[in-house]
């Protein structure tokens, strides 16, 4: 499967075909590669260099096979220049080989693995141009024949001898070890008949008939074999270059295994291969083929959407949804079939697997979760490619329904196999699963999950039900969610284990359970470490963040909305924070690399939280908190200017600046003009301002927010009013602020009675006549202010030394006190024990007030 | 009026929340205190039904216990019967044989450390104690840890003060860490219940030094362990007064604060109380206005969790400033106060401390107040009230006069000097600034 996901990996498709041929570290060759990569745009130019040069055998075909409608001429073009040219080439050629031959010899007399591994690097490279028609030079299989020996004799060696190797030695020897391996499975039957009997291996012609070739292009091979073995019953398909492709269920192994072989080169037609397949899952009339064949045709519909830009075909998502769902019914009915991350290759293609006596199943290696997680990046991908405001996409999203099912398939699959232990089936598996179908439900409100899980619940034959997540209990949301994220963090660490915490969070925030979310937010302790997490994690923090800020707005909870939402709003990047839409750089930094992989870090349209919804409850809190204080500030001078929202205080500076200001006509030119209004005492006009946002609308209980608002605004009118108004009044009659405001005067009482005691205000309230008295004469001279602000620093500066004290001898401190009090106890201890004896009367003193004990008489029940 | 106490009582009844954090003989006095407020002053027991739930639930916890008599009584009680079963007969001599058992094991080691002899040679190294008894008097291990078992069944049979002798001196010989830290929360059940309560505060102080040391690198089990220790230091916090302070100590100490936020927000109602009651006993007013605000804070942080009349009297009194709503809970308080078991003693102490409250944070914000709508406030008549308010100044020393033409108190509040809070400030810098100079100078 790490081919698999090698194919997701953008960058690494053109390169693979590269890497499949040789695991050469010799930096010779990586340059070569980092040349072939560059180059392979102008592949015309470097066609003749790369065939000169010394690639191995499948690149350069890969590269001649590029250019598809000349391949096969030039390739046999090249061919015959390989055969009629001049003698001498290919004699240099080998001549170039027995030296390097006779330099690897050497270097296993003197036991140089470092050489070694350079010349045997070089070796195959001439081999390979010294190949014609698969067969190999002679004296080349007997020199990797003897290397092999070699090379297992010291291995050998080096395991009794204590001795070690240096490390050059050392790493040449595994790299050879590595090479020698894959490389002579190519040559087996060569070798094979050279260790037979060495001599009349090498004494025969260099024309005897080759043996049995291997390294040619697969697809080269298997179609005329199956051709002979097949024309005859009739399955007959014709491929683009005239040559049968006949299925039976007997070939189907045979042609997976050279369609999975092929994956992931340059020149594989993906399309043509996929067709195939198709045919093939037709014909397999066995269990066991048809997984192998749908895992295979699954693949190979993913490799479609490799690379940077690609986003996989609608019709192949779908029919990959499709055979996911097949692969599923198809192991829940097999029961003895399973596919599993960690089971043996098949290698024989001739025969099926057939069920061992004393094994209870057939184990396919695959891995259900990542075409599952595949399939659900790729629904992502595609519904961020799409315009969110077209029917496209809304009917694009009609199938996260389907993928939804899948993942409840597979989860219930992952259960049933998990029951047996002995197939060791890693809790992980089960963990990512379950992480995506968290991710699918922590964002929708309960009613939307209720629909999707009985949809998915209805897909489920009557009989299965799941252990984690009964069936009885989906059915309420939040009860789904709590079982998902309490599983997820019992059985998980590190990040998925943060991120269902987080999902749990986000969803409680949803449904306004603020105290829960926040606690929950809290005990955390997520903001400490976010840092260290993944892009995509710290995302779902910042997400789980402003929801929480959300729903502490909807609670009417200003104070704590605006603080809970200050770190993301107040940055001005809520689009990158959130990841819904790419920031516009402006002074260029990003590279175009860092371009794509933010793109790619964008959460799809439905899942995002509407921005403007979110500033204007960010605007809206901050005025609620500012204006008081600005108020507050504005007439005495002496308190520290505190901001509590920069941005907020930005826009207020910037809309007092304009000259001209028309009627409000975006959110925030509302909550600014609601700021002023509310500024000069005029609540009412504040409050029709923020009542005529649009917005809020979008609010679940939108007049329920509304009244809180109004209500809010009311009383920070109040303070705001006293603050601005103070200096001018000796004494105010409550019941004129009550009717000013519409307040209740008990609530009046109250708000001034709390600026009076928190000392905001220099008044009192006068009983009798129901007034507000103001005192004058309070204010202060700047020489007192100052003298003020510095008798403050200083006993900050005081305060700070002796903490810093406190933490640099707080283990020794503790250390002695700990060591006293002990000390102490046993001497009381010994003190006591001596008069021990006197002390049982104890229980004589009874307290004479109403709680009495009967411990005692129960004591005496017993004793009597 | 009877039945809105009764009512009022149980709305805000924390039995079942206290219950599971007391242990089994804790919760009986508990019981029994529920038993005795339906018990009328004619002896009459007002509600049959849940007389007998009581009963029932006195049976089933002490059940397990090795009380055979007294829940062979229970028993007879609950089903009518004049004659205990013979099983319980038969369990009592169980019992009987168990202790004896258990006493002969024990009655050398009993008779060595009655010896005084013995008990001077003694030294702090427990190790070498042990060693010093095996050598001189053949005391074994399994010796000392019968003193263990015997103390577990004498403390299971309700005889506490025996319990905690012979746990005393099984903590005193035992070398094994865990069954000494059981042995100390024994011991500090044995205090409660036979309320010595100076030794039962000095083992609170051990049991928390064990959960602060031993259990530090278990969060959980330092929660729960936590949890049980406020619980049960509830009993010495309302029934000892020199144990207050040290306790609310214990309880405003951040490890617990925590705790009791966390994990028992009830225990607020007692903090709040405690707090409030503690105006006048305590020594330094500093520590109690710290308190106060402590108190104040967490009440508002945890009003979404815990609400109850007294939690809501702070909270009207010093959050929202809504004296009648303070005014109203405050009747509401007293009732609930009433019917608790442990704050039943301190009921008309705290109604009185908290009119003081009301009045002292009255007078902060009012500069004139009218005498007739303050005496109805207090719920007192003019004369009365006009006294107490003069009482009130001369105690807390407010800047207040009674003008008795117009029938008002008039308060002063002389707005703080400037160079006064400069002064304030920078007063105690010096001598801070020494301390740590000192420090610093001790340790290089």
């Amino acid at each position: 499967m790490s081919r698999f996901f090698r194919g997701g990996d953008d960058s690494s498709s053109e390169s693979s075909s590269e890497e499949e041929e040789l695991y050469s570290t010799s930096e010779e060759e990586e340059e070569k590669d980092e040349e072939q990569e560059e180059s392979s745009e102008d592949e015309e130019d470097e066609e003749e260099e790369s065939s000169s040069d010394d690639e191995a055998g499948p690149a350069k075909k890969g590269l001649s096979r590029f250019l598809l409608d000349q391949a096969s001429s030039e390739s046999e073009e090249s061919d015959e220049e390989g055969t009629t040219k001049v003698k001498s080439a290919k004699d240099k050629r080998h001549d170039e080989l027995e030296a390097t031959i006779s330099l690897i010899q050497n270097g296993q007399k003197i036991n140089d693995w470092g050489s070694i591994a350079n010349e045997f690097d070089k070796l195959n490279r001439q081999v390979v141009k010294l190949q014609d028609g698969g067969k190999a030079p002679k004296s080349y299989i007997k020199c990797i024949a003897e290397l092999e020996d070699f090379m297992n004799e010291t291995l050998a060696k080096q395991k009794v001898t204590p001795k070690k190797m240096n490390a050059t030695n050392a790493r040449g020897l595994n790299a050879v070890k590595q090479r020698v391996k894959k490389n002579n499975k190519d040559y087996q039957s060569q070798i094979d008949a050279f260790r037979k009997d060495s001599d009349a291996f090498m004494e025969s012609e260099d024309e005897a008939p080759p043996p049995k070739v291997t390294k040619q292009p697969i697809r080269d091979t298997y179609v005329p074999e199956a051709a002979d073995e097949d024309e005859d019953k009739g399955f007959a398909r014709v491929d683009k270059r005239g040559k049968a492709m006949p299925f039976s269920p007997e070939s189907i192994l045979k042609h997976l295994r050279a369609i999975v072989e092929s994956r992931g080169r340059k020149n594989t037609d993906r399309i043509e291969q996929i067709k195939i397949m198709e045919e093939l899952s037709k014909v397999a009339n066995t269990p066991y083929l048809k997984i192998r064949v749908l895992q295979a045709l699954v693949s190979a519909r993913y490799d479609l959407g490799a690379g940077a830009g690609n986003v996989m075909p609608l019709e192949h998502w779908k029919a990959a949804e499709k055979e996911l769902s097949a692969l599923l019914k198809i192991l829940e009915t097999e029961k003895d079939h399973v596919v599993i991350e960690n089971a043996e290759e098949w290698d024989d293609d001739e025969k099926q697997p057939t069920l061992a006596a004393g094994d209870n199943y057939i184990k396919i290696p695959g891995s259900i979760v990542s075409y599952i997680e595949r399939l659900d990046d790729e629904l992502t991908r595609s519904l961020q490619a799409i315009d969110p405001h077209t029917s496209e996409y809304i009917e694009r999203l009609t199938d996260e329904g389907s993928l939804y099912n899948i993942i409840l398939q597979g989860l219930l699959y992952y259960e049933t196999i998990r029951k047996d232990a002995s197939l060791e089936v890693p809790q992980e598996s089960l963990n990512r699963i379950m992480q995506r179908r968290l991710d699918h439900v922590y964002f929708k409100p309960a009613q939307v999950i209720k629909i999707l899980e009985e949809n998915a619940w209805k897909q489920v034959s009557a009989g299965v039900d799941s252990a984690i997540t009964p069936r009885s209990k989906s059915e309420d949301a939040s009860q789904l969610v709590n079982i998902l994220c309490n599983y997820l963090f019992e059985h998980s660490e590190g990040i998925i284990r943060a991120r269902a915490m987080l999902c749990q969070v986000y969803f409680l925030a949803l449904h306004d359970e603020y105290y829960k979310a926040r606690d929950m937010m809290l005990t955390s302790h997520l903001q400490e470490s976010i840092s260290n997490f993944d892009i995509a994690t710290q995302i779902l923090y910042n997400r789980t963040l402003v929801q929480v800020g959300l729903c502490a707005f909807r609670k009417g909870l200003v104070y704590d909305a605006q603080n809970t939402l200050q770190e993301i709003c107040g940055s001005g990047r809520q689009k990158e924070l959130l990841a819904q839409g790419v920031m516009i750089q402006r002074f260029n930094q990003v590279s175009p690399e860092q371009e794509r992989l933010e793109k790619q870090r964008q959460l799809p349209f439905h899942m995002h939280i509407n921005l403007e919804l979110l500033e204007c409850v960010y605007l809206t809190c901050s005025m609620l908190l500012e204006i008081p204080l600005l108020a507050q500030t504005g007439s005495s001078p002496d308190i520290k200017k505190r901001v509590i929202s920069k941005t907020y205080r930005r826009m207020l500076e910037y809309h007092e600046r304009q000259i001209f200001t028309g009627p409000p006509e975006n959110t925030r030119d509302h909550v600014m003009q609601a700021s002023k209004a509310l500024a000069a005492g005029e609540w009412k006009k504040a409050t029709h301002f923020i009542h005529s946002i649009k917005i809020w609308e979008l609010m679940p209980g939108a007049e329920d927010i509304k009244t809180m608002l109004a209500k809010q605004i009311q009383e920070e009118g109040l303070r705001t009013y006293l603050f601005t108004y103070a200096p001018f009044y000796d004494t105010l009659a409550i019941s004129t602020l009550s009717a000013m405001f519409e307040l209740d005067s008990r609530k009046v009482a109250a708000v001034v009675s709390k600026m009076i005691s928190h000392e905001e205000l220099a008044a009192a309230l006068d009983q009798v006549t129901e007034t507000v008295i103001f005192r004058k004469g309070v204010e202060l001279s700047r020489l007192q202010s100052l003298a003020l602000a510095l008798s403050d620093k200083a006993s900050s500066l005081i305060e700070t030394n002796e903490r810093t004290l406190e933490q640099r001898t707080q283990g020794s401190a503790n250390a002695f006190s700990r060591k006293d009090g002990q000390r102490g106890g046993q001497r009381g201890g010994g003190q006591r024990g001596g008069r021990g004896g006197a002390r049982t009367g104890g229980n004589a003193q009874r307290q004479a007030g109403g709680t009495q004990f009967t411990g005692g008489a129960l004591g005496a029940a017993v004793r009597g | 009026m009877a039945s809105t106490t009764a009512t009022g009582g149980s709305e805000y009844d924390l039995l079942n929340k206290l219950a599971p954090n007391l242990d089994r003989h804790m919760i009986f006095p508990l019981l029994e205190f529920s038993a005795s407020q339906l018990v009328d002053e004619n002896g009459q027991v007002r509600d049959e039904a849940k007389a007998r739930q009581i009963t029932q639930a006195k049976f089933a916890l002490t059940q397990r216990t090795n009380m055979t008599d007294y829940v062979a009584n229970l028993y007879c009680e609950l089903e009518g019967l004049n004659e205990a079963p013979a099983e319980y007969a038969e369990r009592k001599k169980q019992v009987f044989s168990q202790l004896e058992k258990y006493e002969q094991q024990t009655a050398k080691i009993t008779e060595l450390l009655e010896r005084d002899d013995v008990v001077n040679a003694l030294r702090s190294d427990k190790v070498a104690n042990l060693e010093f008894l095996k050598r001189e008097h053949d005391v074994t291990i399994d010796m000392v840890n019968a003193l263990f078992d015997l103390g577990n069944l004498q403390y299971s049979c309700g005889n506490y003060g025996d319990a905690t002798e012979t746990l005393y001196r099984f903590r005193v010989l035992s070398t094994d860490n865990d069954k000494v830290a059981y042995a100390t929360w024994g011991r500090l059940a044995c205090e409660i219940l036979t309320m010595s309560w100076e030794s039962a505060l000095e083992e609170v102080q051990k049991v928390r030094e064990v959960i602060d040391s031993k259990l530090s690198q278990n969060p959980l089990a330092q929660l729960q362990h936590r949890t049980s220790l406020i619980h049960w230091a509830l009993f010495p916090l309302f029934n000892y007064d020199k144990a207050r302070e040290p306790i609310l100590d214990l309880f405003f100490n951040a490890g617990y604060i925590n705790t009791i936020q966390a994990n028992c927000p009830w225990i607020l109602r007692y903090l709040a109380v405690a707090v409030i009651t503690n105006r006048t006993k305590a020594k330094n007013m500093g520590v109690q206005q710290k308190q106060m605000k402590d108190i104040v804070r967490i009440v508002k942080q945890e009003a979404y969790e815990y609400q109850d009349p007294i939690t809501r009297f702070v909270h009207a009194l010093c959050i929202d400033f809504d004296f009648e709503e303070a005014q109203q809970q405050l009747v509401l308080a007293e009732e609930v106060l009433r019917s608790d078991f442990f704050l039943l003693g301190h009921a008309d102490e705290f109604v009185d401390s908290a009119r003081h409250l009301i009045f002292e944070s009255y007078c902060k914000i009012h500069a004139r107040i009218s005498l007739t709508d303050l005496s109805a406030r207090l719920g007192l008549n003019a004369e009365a009230a006009e006294k107490w308010i003069v009482n009130l100044i001369r105690d807390t020393r407010l800047d207040a006069k009674i003008d008795y033409k117009e029938g008002t108190v008039v308060m002063n509040h002389p707005p703080t000097s400037v160079y006064q809070q400069v002064i304030e400030k920078t007063k105690g810098g010096f001598f801070r600034t020494q301390v740590l100079t000192s420090a610093v100078g001790g340790r290089s």
